[in-house]
């Protein structure tokens, strides 16, 4: 006997990622989901941003690691840090997002990053209730992973193209990277940005305060 | 490891829509999913039969559909296929454009051994 479901596999993820995404609508968070290979320097990127964003807007982190608790001692330092432990997974789902919130003040709050698993495919599938994805692709990687994993830069609101101070050691084909983008998503803004020496860290702040300041007038 | 998690997610509405037809055994799973969720088929199948071990599903083979990626341009709503992961609009030739498909991932049907054709066995608990 064969039956027709048609049942969205994603269904009960997508229901709890909308209720966190309403919960941080109405405390007037803005959350920023981060993607990337592993190692391409999210933690790093963070831990700059964190410290620019200070005194301007404040922050706190969600992190998602297969077991160790080292991103977020780094985090730490800087801004309140929830550690998620995915126990091997290899992404964050809405329902961890949903029990790391229980333990932040979301009243104290003006911005919130979500440091997602090292991995750029399985992440990209799970809401977790974010304002923007954002897309990290570091020069070691090789350009050639813009047409190779086109999901992420379809979904990102911004690509940080990270560890630009090595761009001439590896070779890094910057023409093609963007002549892969332009096909891929022509409107996608990128930052060239090398976490270590701080170069784009500030363009990438200036963004996120924009970005927040137009959604948060779109939801008033 | 894509696939992997992929089909923990599929199993647990497999076996609700085997129980809600009344289905004694999954004999058969065909999941529609878009190109743009790369896939393996074959990977899933496997991970699919790790996690319907000692459950109903257990043995079902596992078909996937790829659902080809579409777009629809926003300047002269022209609707096209995407092709080689190229969202540029093939009329106007601008790039904003809206995905239609591509990103689904779906259960779409079930093949189930009804309970009357078993006869002997009493349901293991
Ligand atoms: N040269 C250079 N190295 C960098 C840059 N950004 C990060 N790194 C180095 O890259 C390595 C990985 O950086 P992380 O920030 O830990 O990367 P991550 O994406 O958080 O890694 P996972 O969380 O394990 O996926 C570290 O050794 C960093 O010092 C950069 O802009 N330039
Ligand atoms: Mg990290
Ligand atoms: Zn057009």
């Amino acid at each position: 006997m064969r039956v027709d479901v048609v049942h969205n596999v994603t269904k009960l993820n997508d229901a709890m990622a909308q209720q966190i995404r309403e919960t941080l609508r109405e405390k007037r968070i803005f959350c920023l989901n981060l993607i990337s290979s592993p190692g391409s320097g999210k933690t790093t990127i963070l831990e700059r941003t964190l410290d620019h964003l200070r005194d301007e807007l404040r922050c706190a982190v969600i992190v998602g690691d297969l077991a160790t608790s080292i991103d977020a001692y780094r985090m730490a330092e800087y801004a309140p840090t929830i550690q998620i432990n995915t126990d091997g997974g290899c992404h964050l789902d809405a329902a961890m997002v949903s029990t790391a919130l229980e333990s932040l003040k979301l009243d104290e709050l003006d911005v919130l990053f979500i440091e997602n698993v090292g991995n750029l495919v399985c992440p990209v599938g799970f809401d977790l209730g974010q304002d923007v994805k954002v897309g990290i692709l570091s020069v070691t990687e090789g350009e050639d992973k813009v047409a190779k994993y086109p999901r992420i830069w379809r979904e990102a609101s911004i690509v940080l193209l990270n560890k630009i101070d090595l761009a001439p050691f590896v070779f890094f084909n910057r023409t093609k990277f963007y002549a892969d983008l332009e096909q891929v998503n022509a409107l996608l803004p990128v930052i060239e940005m090398s976490a270590t020496k701080g170069d784009g860290v500030s363009r990438f702040c200036d963004w996120i305060l924009r970005e927040r300041e137009d959604r948060l007038a779109i939801r008033r | 490891m894509h696939e992997v998690s992929l089909a923990e997610q599929l199993i647990g509405p497999v076996l609700a829509a085997a129980a809600q037809y009344g289905g004694e055994r999954v004999t058969a799973v065909t999941v529609r999913a878009g190109a743009l969720q790369q896939i393996v088929p074959g990977s899933l199948a496997l991970a699919f039969e790790a996690v319907a071990l000692g459950t109903l599903a257990e043995g079902a083979t596992l078909t996937v559909e790829t659902v080809p990626v579409t777009a629809r341009c926003r300047r002269c709503d022209a609707e096209f296929e995407v092709e080689a992961f190229c969202f540029l609009c093939p009329t106007c030739g601008v790039a904003d454009v809206a995905t239609l498909t591509g990103n689904e991932l779906l259960l779409a049907s079930l093949e189930l051994e009804p309970c009357e054709s078993t006869s002997s066995t009493t349901s293991p608990s």
